[in-house]
């Protein structure tokens, strides 16, 4: 038996919002207990409230969460100012939360260290795990590093924590804990059934440059010059604009992957960006339009279903980037239309605007840190 | 009465709601507009990199093209110079070879002459003996065969040299026999044969007559010959080449064989690639074989092949037509 249940708000008012989504995935359950849980909530809300409230009606449970850019769900689809709260239920799987506290002190240990603890806990095989991390404080690839040791090649699916676009402090909930600079995770062990598909949709353009002068995921210099220089070249104004990711495409590689720029530094001329980028990389602007986004969102969701080995999917889980919503504007809720019209109308979804995706390029490969693009997670059994 | 405290709470939620909604449609339209704007400079700019591009790509294919121009040029230059080349080096190959019979017969007509001298002066002193004029008789007619040999096979040099010479210099087209033209050709390059290492053997109907370039089947079979002697031999190693004139319907296939190394085939298909030569420092310049194949294809208006076998030799296989078309 594997059980989800979704609720979603878009009161703004925290505890009317808790109290709503509670009630709705209590109608959902029948009774039943949930052994875990995914919330996503905007940045407005009153972050304890709301999982106080959650561990008062489902005390134990294996609860994580984290901020968003942005919401989605079967119950209202897509929302800017919402909670959607997915409960997982059953006895042939188990599920467990992980933490790792104060991440940017040293990403790779302490994104171990969270898995390692919480391994032993598990009796039966782990299959997947769901992660939300901090994107601000550290890089992302680092804290992949650090779960790769844990985990070897199990798969790890999610996404980066986020703030409506202001990028000053992201968070992350962990049972009845809010956190900043932190990374939780839920390990999914035992009889579970799970496909994913991932796509982009944006394209380089404009002339290559060469990245000259890089540390991790600080670019300092593009072409000998300072990097803030590349967006002022190309967008005529001071900062970056995340919509505007970089295609890098690393030394003697046809294939590129995207960067976004996270924060800058004035003095220095550079470009943080959500992940490390190899030096002497070529880098290009790249370049995306709605019906690119859209295509690609489904693109994704057929991936996964195409993908699915079980029966069919009981519950779906959807990672997008917030540079997506950026581009689709008013028009954000197409995207999740798009997919569900791929889709069975009682399939349970649930999902967030992120700053960064988390999932492999294959069935089984090694998990990797992305940017634009859209993940689908099918789960069954 | 709770009937509309619900419509109340109702109300409220969703007052809240679209409050929310307005304040956050303020903040979205503002970036939307920023996105906007930063796109419409974006893609101006990619405009204007892509104009750029074009400028650079344009004056990137004059500069080809120009370049390919000079090349084709030089190209020209240096095919003109390697049959200068030839050309030379069958004059020089000619001039030491002719110098052997005519010094030899000067040394003979020398000796004739002082004999003759000997002979004169025995009888206006009337000391001529029956035995001295046997020896006379003897010397002379030895002497007289020997020149008259020396200067045959230095006129047979001269005979084939001027042929060669001028048909190379010349490049017009006539009728010629192929087997005694590419004899007259085998003979003026003999010189370049070392020690008499190479033996040449030429076998076919003599009969076969075409009407095309006799110049540029010239340089064939002297650039085949040099080939060969440059690349399939050691040094020292002695070798059989054997050129076969056969006649076929429309056309006349010459296949030129040597017994040497072979060629390697990693490298067979390139042989006919300008500049391509695996003996650099002996001075090949790689252009040998390539000037055979455009000579062939285009000039003679026939086609070249090559197979080869390592340790078991080369082989050309050449087919001309009867007739070259103008």
């Amino acid at each position: 038996m594997f059980k989800v249940a979704v609720g979603h708000s878009n009161d703004p008012d925290s505890l009317e919002a808790i109290n709503e989504t509670l009630e709705q995935c209590l109608i959902s359950l029948g009774g039943v207990l949930p052994q875990a849980g995914i919330l996503f909530a905007a940045i407005d809300f009153d972050y304890s409230l709301l999982l106080q409230r959650i561990n008062d009606t489902f005390p134990n449970i294996e609860l994580i969460g984290g901020s968003t850019d942005g919401e989605v769900s079967s119950v209202l689809e897509f929302q800017q100012d919402s909670i959607t709260l997915m409960l997982f239920c059953s006895d042939e799987i188990e599920i467990r939360a992980a933490i790792g506290k104060n991440v940017s002190q040293n990403p790779v240990e302490i994104a171990r260290q969270s898995i390692e603890s919480t391994k032993q806990q598990l009796t039966l095989p782990i299959k997947f795990c769901i992660t939300m991390i901090e994107s601000l404080t550290t890089s992302a690839v680092s804290i992949l590093q650090g779960f790769d040791l844990a985990l070897g090649n199990i798969p790890i699916f999610g996404g980066a924590t986020a703030d409506q676009w202001r990028y000053k402090q992201t968070y992350q909930f962990y049972k009845n804990e809010v956190l900043s600079d932190a990374v939780v995770t839920l390990l999914f062990a035992g009889n579970i059934v799970f496909s994913h598909g991932r796509s982009g949709g944006w394209r380089p353009i404009g002339k290559r440059s060469l990245v000259t002068k890089v540390d991790k995921n600080i670019i300092y210099e593009i072409d000998h010059k300072p990097a803030l220089d590349f967006y002022y070249y190309y967008l005529n104004i001071d900062e970056p604009d995340s919509v505007y990711p970089l295609a890098v495409f690393p030394p003697n590689e046809e294939t590129f992957f995207l960067r976004g720029a996270i924060s800058y530094d004035k003095n220095t001329g550079s470009i943080t960006v959500s992940g490390d980028i190899p030096e002497n990389s070529i880098v290009q602007i790249t370049d995306t339009c709605l019906e690119d986004v859209i295509a690609a969102s489904q693109t994704s969701f057929a991936e996964a279903k195409a993908n699915y080995a079980g029966q069919a999917p009981e519950a779906a889980l959807l990672f997008s980037c917030a540079w997506r919503r950026q581009i689709l504007g008013t028009r954000a809720n197409e995207e999740y239309q798009a997919i569900a019209n791929l889709s069975t109308p009682a399939l349970p979804s649930c999902g967030f605007y992120t700053y960064g995706e988390i999932s492999p390029l294959s069935e089984h490969g090694q998990t990797f840190f992305h940017n634009t693009t859209f993940l689908t997670l099918l789960l069954g059994n | 009465m709770e009937e509309d405290e619900a419509k109340i709470k109702k109300l409220e939620k969703e007052n809240r709601i679209l409050k929310k909604k307005l304040e956050r449609s303020e903040i979205d339209r503002s970036s939307l507009e920023t996105t906007n704007r930063n796109k419409e400079t974006l893609l101006k700019k990619v405009i204007c990199d892509l104009q750029e591009y074009q400028v650079i790509l344009e004056k990137k294919s004059l500069d080809l093209e120009q370049t390919l121009n000079d090349l084709s040029l030089m190209q020209n230059k240096l095919v003109e110079a390697e049959k200068m080349a030839a050309l030379g080096s069958l004059v020089a190959g000619v001039a030491h070879e002719i110098n052997t019979p005519v010094g030899t017969s000067i040394t003979l007509a020398s000796t004739l002459r002082d004999e003759t001298q000997l002979l004169i002066t025995l009888v206006e002193t009337g000391c001529l003996k029956k035995s001295l004029l046997n020896h006379y008789i003897e010397v002379a007619s030895e002497v007289s065969s020997l020149i008259l040999s020396n200067l045959n096979r230095a006129g047979e040099l001269v005979h084939s040299f001027k042929q060669v010479a001028v048909d190379q210099a010349n490049s017009e087209k006539r009728n010629f026999k192929v087997k005694e033209y590419i004899e007259e050709v085998v003979i003026s390059i003999s010189p370049k044969f070392k020690q008499n290492l190479y033996k040449v053997a030429i076998t076919g109907d003599d009969l076969i007559n075409i009407y095309s370039y006799p110049g540029a089947l010239a340089q064939v079979i002297t650039n085949l010959v040099d080939n060969s002697t440059l690349h399939a031999y050691l040094p020292d190693q002695s070798g059989h080449i054997h050129i076969e004139v056969q006649k076929q319907t429309d056309q006349v296939i010459i296949k030129y064989k040597d017994d040497g190394l072979g060629i390697d085939p990693q490298i067979s298909g390139r042989i006919f690639e300008p500049f391509f030569t695996t003996a650099r420092e002996k001075g090949g310049t790689g252009l040998g074989l390539h000037i055979t194949y455009n000579l062939v294809t285009q000039k003679l208006q026939g086609s070249i092949d090559c197979e080869s076998e390592i340790g078991k030799g080369t082989l050309f296989t050449i087919a001309l037509p009867n007739t070259i078309n103008s």
